[in-house]
């Protein structure tokens, strides 16, 4: 082996790989790192396995796996390793060795490519481009259906001007009753894309007596391109996202970001004139593979809390294969995935995901399995109302009130 | 005082390239030298015997010149046991077999080393003498090491206070129903009387009641002061409240109504039966009321007793604390909760009820999973292995498929690990029996909406992710030290291993002996064991007790002293003594003391049945003020000796220990080195000091090697790593000086005698400044029958001898 990999690779890749195989060495294979290992896709192996190719020389068939570029660095497999190996940052150097020496192309790998050719040319990624690069590399999207739908919404838009900023965007908060405060906003680049979507972003946390500052130009975090570009982005405040990509790559480069969603669930908690109000009675969270998972669970159940409807909690929600991640490139429904739209479904009860590109992700896997099932982000289905305190009672709150009335001895 | 005697032996003409009579000639010059072609034949042993008689009446000293100290030892094994004493120069191994046919060369060598034998001998070892060791044991831990050691030390005719924290005796053994591999109780001890079979619980056991084994329960030890052989131990005692008198009629429980701390237990209750008492009184939630007093038909109930402290005169102290399950912190990554996520240990408690309910045909639940290694060999938690676990695993696994052949169990493990005699039919019973083996760790537990337990793990050899959905998950946690041995090691000075359990002596050799003298181990103190090594272990520590109370010594060799007029109260010997032999004292008014000490000034004393004469201290010390069997004299004048006369010599210093026995190998194999290599053998590599190789350095050495034992394995704990420091030391002043010369520290064993004859020529080399040029490397590859066109020169590396 060692004769054909030297014969094959540039000794920059063998000495990167002797350095790995070094810090690898301790594994003992115990596999919980791909038992804790949230990428859900069918064909992924795992980080283990992956070690174990290091540790066995196999440098070609490790440049060449797939897999690596299905890892969603989202970190897990470092926090569990027994041995205290940073396996996720394993993962991550091989990606960049394989960017330089490796050979087959998958899909992801293309588009961490293609993503990332964009980002040096510009700060964020404008999905039509995004997709005309796909398919000109020979990328057929899995749900043609979704995939026709966003682009004839991404033509619509550019035929009637473009991507702008919406209206809100930089006047204040809708509802001037309301403490208004002002967040600096790092809208990133999916939500952007969507013109409706990104008014509705701003009409939500105007809701929350909350003005979202859009002036700096947030552009991408860089988590697409797996990390291999930074993030242009840099500031010393604190900012606010709408997405948990967004949080796991922006806190890598340094810069303070908090979960949109949290901030607003936590407001109304703190506001006595703000009450969060749901879009049905209850609902399946999912907070993808990024995000911190026990605390954007928690953060989804105080906004049921709040909002009165019923948060259902099945084991898979925890864990799920993340992704389509890049501009929605769906990969087909995965078992995880499966076995959360088929609970949603029985309970009659839409799936709330913190992360766009989730529920996009979702439901192309909803329209391939087929299974009725609704997803819908967290603006789609979470908004603020006035409580009995201001002027205007809704009629779930009077009946609260009623409730309280009756209880009284 | 007379001139010496030299016995100069020509080994049955073996030394050829020695010239005998120029070396008589060089002898005499200082001492009386009788020639003999084989003192070790059956005529000059009894030539010998004479000379000893005789020099034994005037006091000469003799000097052996002849073969290696080790073979010496041997050949003259049964005159050395009736008192001879010999000095030994050695001119075989060390320098006739080793060198080639340059007669003069050797010759000249051999002179030196009979000189520096004659004109520099260590102390004479007649002064040893030995407090008399106390004929007393305290055993600390009453469970199954410690109670066994106790009765057999008590067999042996010591007398032995055995203490134990809690109420009963037994431990933990007893307390954990069925134990592997016989699958029964763990509540017996061997019995000595064949008559009545070969074990018997702790309650039959008559051979505890021994008259010479007092035992002290609820006791623990507060204070220990002394030295080996002389201990002074104070043990604290709470008061049992139930005395022996006791029928374990039960009358009192029914009355007592105060929960105690431990869930469904009264304060007044009873937990292991030893046999000798039946019942105690929980302390910390009796109430005092005397309900239990008034209830009781016998009188056994006592609350005028109060807590009590005892001194004890012991010899040597054995600590069997055992060890206990791993704290919930270890494991709670894994969401242990007690109902749905439970330990081994628990399920040991459940399973009871479960073969109850097994013979009413119910099951009680239909999955279950163990997860093994759960916090143990893992960096964040437990890095050892605990090495019962995977068969407690295993006995439970079957004892389930036995009951209940219908319910799913599956184990998933790292790596099954059932090494023991008949473990292993465990593991293939098991399988037998359709337990389900997965290879793969989960990360975590999770509970789905229903609370059921989720495990999602890698079948790492299918490669393939596998979802568990049990109804109980058990958790085979790993074990820790038993609480509170922290506390007792400190107050023993004992030291521990890296995990926290005591540390043994020597992990292949001494593993019943601790960093202190006279201070043993038995049992899962020293780490996690199973009962058939438990009880091993507590035989051999009391054989081990037995010697040490009742020998006068093992060693031969003087302790070190301390000269008060030159010590200054520096704490250096004490921290650098791998032994704690060395304390500072108030120096008392009447000591001699140096011109700079104060009154106040401190002393180091060294106590000599501590001390095993290694040396460090004495090499360490900044004002020289400790006196070693060898002294510095002696050491400074046998490296004069050993240089005199050879241009660019090469001094190697080596330990009489491992480094001895590879050299002196080498020299029977005839393994040759150029005669410029002088060899000063040492106690310990401990011995030595910066100043010696500054010394050797001064009189023209080229090189300066040191050899001790193995890595990690001095016999005297740190000597290497104490000769390291000083070769530092000497490393800085030479290179300050501006005459940097090659140095080296070699750790050797026996196992070395093929090699280290290599490392001593391409040191010398190199001290010389010969390139190791092809002729060299040619040579060396044929010595060792090697391919030359194979093999290329190493890159480095302690195991060649090329120093790169």
């Amino acid at each position: 082996m060692a004769a054909t990999a030297e014969a094959r690779y540039p000794q920059e890749v063998l000495d990167a790989f002797e350095q790995l195989k070094s810090e690898c060495a301790i594994c003992y294979q115990c596999g919980t790192c791909t038992s804790s290992c949230p990428s859900g896709r069918e064909l992924y192996r795992g980080p283990r396995r992956i070690v174990r190719l290091i540790l066995a020389d196999e440098i070609e068939a490790v440049l060449k796996s797939d897999d690596l570029w299905r890892c969603t660095e989202c970190g897990t497999c470092t926090d569990v390793c027994r041995m205290g190996i940073d396996v996720a940052a394993v993962l991550h150097r091989l990606r960049q060795l394989e960017r330089r020496h490796g050979g087959i192309r998958c899909a992801e790998r293309t588009a961490a490519d293609v993503a990332t050719g964009s980002l040096k040319k510009r700060p964020r990624i404008d999905a039509m481009r995004f997709g005309a690069a796909m398919v000109s590399r020979g990328y057929v999207p899995k749900d043609k259906v979704g995939a026709a739908e966003m682009g004839v919404k991404l033509a619509r838009q550019l035929l009637s001007g473009g991507m702008k900023r919406p209206a809100g965007a930089s006047s204040p908060a809708a509802d001037p009753q309301h403490a208004s405060v002002t967040l600096a906003f790092y809208a990133g680049c999916s939500i952007p894309q969507d013109r409706e979507l990104h008014a509705l972003v701003h009409e939500v946390a105007a809701g929350f007596g909350v003005r979202l500052d859009e002036a700096r130009d947030a552009g991408c975090c860089g988590h697409p391109s797996r990390g291999t570009v930074p993030s242009l982005f840099r500031t010393d405040e604190r900012v606010y996202t709408a997405c948990p990509a967004c949080d796991a790559s922006l806190a890598e480069s340094g810069v303070e970001a908090v979960s949109l969603w949290d901030a607003l669930t936590r407001r109304a908690a703190r506001e006595p004139s703000i009450a969060v109000a749901a879009a049905g009675e209850r609902f399946v969270p999912y907070v993808g593979c990024l995000a911190d998972r026990d605390s954007a669970l928690a953060s989804l159940g105080d906004a049921a809390e709040q909002s009165g409807a019923e948060m259902i909690v099945d084991y898979p929600t925890l864990h799920n294969g993340c992704c389509g991640a890049l501009g929605g490139m769906y990969r087909g429904a995965t078992k995880s995935s499966a076995r959360l739209l088929e609970f949603a479904a029985r309970h009659d009860a839409p799936v709330v995901t913190t992360c766009v590109l989730c529920r996009d992700n979702l439901r192309s896997a909803a329209r391939e399995l087929p299974l009725p099932a609704t997803v819908r982000f967290w603006p789609e289905f979470f908004r603020a109302v006035p409580t009995t305190m201001s002027a205007a009672g809704t009629a779930a709150d009077a009946a609260v009130l009623e409730e309280h009335t009756d209880d009284r001895p | 005082m007379s001139r010496p005697l030299v016995l100069l032996c020509e080994c049955a003409g073996t030394l050829a390239n020695i010239d005998f009579g120029r070396l008589e000639r060089q002898a005499g010059l200082y001492a009386d030298v009788i020639r003999d072609t084989h003192w070790c034949s059956r005529g000059g042993q009894a030539r010998m015997l004479e000379l000893m008689e005789t020099s034994a009446e005037d006091g000469r000293r003799l000097v052996f010149a002849g073969c290696s100290t080790d073979f010496a030892a041997r050949r003259f094994q049964r005159l050395l046991a009736r008192g001879l004493k010999l000095e030994i120069a050695d001119i075989r191994e060390g320098c006739s077999w080793v060198h080639g046919d340059d007669v003069d060369a050797v010759t000249a060598k051999a002179e030196r080393i009979v000189d520096s034998s004659v004109a520099h001998p260590d102390a004479p070892a007649d002064a040893v003498s030995y407090t008399r060791r106390r004929d007393t044991v305290v055993v600390v831990g009453g469970g199954v090491a410690g109670t066994q050691a106790a009765v057999e030390l008590a067999q042996m005719g010591h007398h032995v206070e055995l203490v134990e924290r809690r109420p009963f005796l037994g431990g933990r053994a007893a307390r954990i129903g069925t134990v592997f591999p016989t699958n029964d109780c763990g509540q017996c001890l061997p019995t000595t009387d064949a008559q009545t079979g070969t074990r018997k619980c702790f309650h039959r056991n008559l051979a505890i009641d021994h008259p010479d084994l007092a035992i002290h329960r609820r006791s623990t030890v507060e204070s220990v002061a002394g030295h080996p052989g002389d201990f002074e131990v104070a043990i604290r005692t709470l008061p049992n409240i139930v005395t022996d008198v006791c029928i374990n009629c039960g009358s009192c429980e029914p009355v007592c109504e105060v929960e105690s701390s431990e869930p469904g237990k009264k304060a007044i209750f009873t937990e292991f039966y030893d046999g000798r008492v039946v019942r105690t009184v929980d302390l910390e939630t009796c109430t005092f009321c005397g309900r239990c007093v008034g209830a009781c038909p016998v009188e056994a109930i006592d609350f005028s007793q109060s807590p009590r402290r005892t001194t004890v005169n012991a010899g040597a102290i054995l600590m069997a604390t055992g060890c206990e399950p791993a704290p919930r912190e270890c494991f709670d990554y894994l969401n242990y909760d007690g109902e749905r996520v439970i330990t081994q240990v628990e399920l040991t408690e459940m399973l009871d009820d479960w073969t109850a309910q097994a013979a009413l045909g119910c099951m009680p639940v239909e999955e279950l999973v163990m997860v093994q290694c759960a916090g143990s060999r893992d960096r964040r938690h437990l890095p050892h292995c605990s090495r019962l676990c995977c068969m407690i695993a295993l006995k439970h696994a079957i004892r389930l498929k036995a009951l209940f052949p219908a319910m799913r169990v599956v184990i998933c493990y790292l790596e099954m690990r059932t090494a023991g005699v008949g473990y292993e039919n465990w593991f293939l019973e098991a399988r037998r029996a359709g337990v389900e083996f997965l290879r793969g760790t989960p990360p975590e537990v999770q509970y789905d909406a229903a609370g059921r337990p989720v495990i999602e793990v890698e079948d790492v050899t299918a490669a393939r992710k596998r979802v568990l959905r049990p109804d109980l998950v058990v958790l085979s946690t790993g074990m820790v030290p038993a609480e509170g041995l922290d506390a007792l090691t400190q107050t023993l000075g004992v030291e521990r291993d890296v995990d926290g359990f005591v540390d043994i002596l020597d992990r292949k050799n001494r593993a019943t002996e601790t960093s202190g003298e006279g201070i043993f181990v038995c049992g899962s103190a020293a780490g996690p064991k199973a009962l058939i090594e438990v009880n091993t272990e507590a035989s051999a520590v009391a054989s081990e007790i037995h010697n040490f109370l009742t020998s006068a010594g093992r060693r031969g060799t003087a302790a070190s002293r301390v000269d008060a007029s030159q010590c200054v109260g520096c704490d250096t010997c004490s921290t650098m003594c791998p032994f704690n032999a060395i304390t500072l004292v108030d120096r008392p008014a009447w000591e001699k003391r140096p011109e700079t000490v104060k009154d106040d000034g401190k002393l180091a004393v060294i106590d000599p049945e501590s001390c095993r004469a290694c040396g460090i201290c004495a090499a360490t010390c900044p004002e020289v003020a400790i006196a070693h069997n060898l002294s510095d004299d002696a050491l400074f004048g046998r490296i004069a000796t050993m240089t005199q006369g050879v241009d660019r010599p090469v001094v190697g210093f080596y330990c009489k220990e491992c480094a001895g026995a590879a050299i002196g190998l080498a020299g029977q194999r005839r393994d040759r080195y150029p005669e410029a290599v002088r060899l000063i053998e040492l106690p310990c590599l401990g011995r030595v000091s910066a100043l010696h190789i500054v010394e050797a350095a001064r009189l023209g050495a080229a090189g300066v090697f040191l050899a001790g034992c193995a890595e990690g394995r001095c016999q005297y704990r740190s000597g290497d790593t104490s000769a390291l420091e000083q070769l530092s030391i000497a490393e800085e002043v030479l290179a300050e000086g501006g005459t940097p010369l090659p140095l080296a520290l070699w750790h050797l064993c026996a196992a070395d005698r093929m090699s280290v004859g290599r490392r001593i020529r391409l040191f010398h080399a190199r001290a010389v400044g010969e390139e190791m040029d092809e002729a060299l490397f040619a040579h060396e590859m044929a010595l060792i029958g090697a391919d030359t066109m194979a093999a290329v020169p190493c890159a480095g590396g302690e195991s060649c001898g090329c120093d790169r």
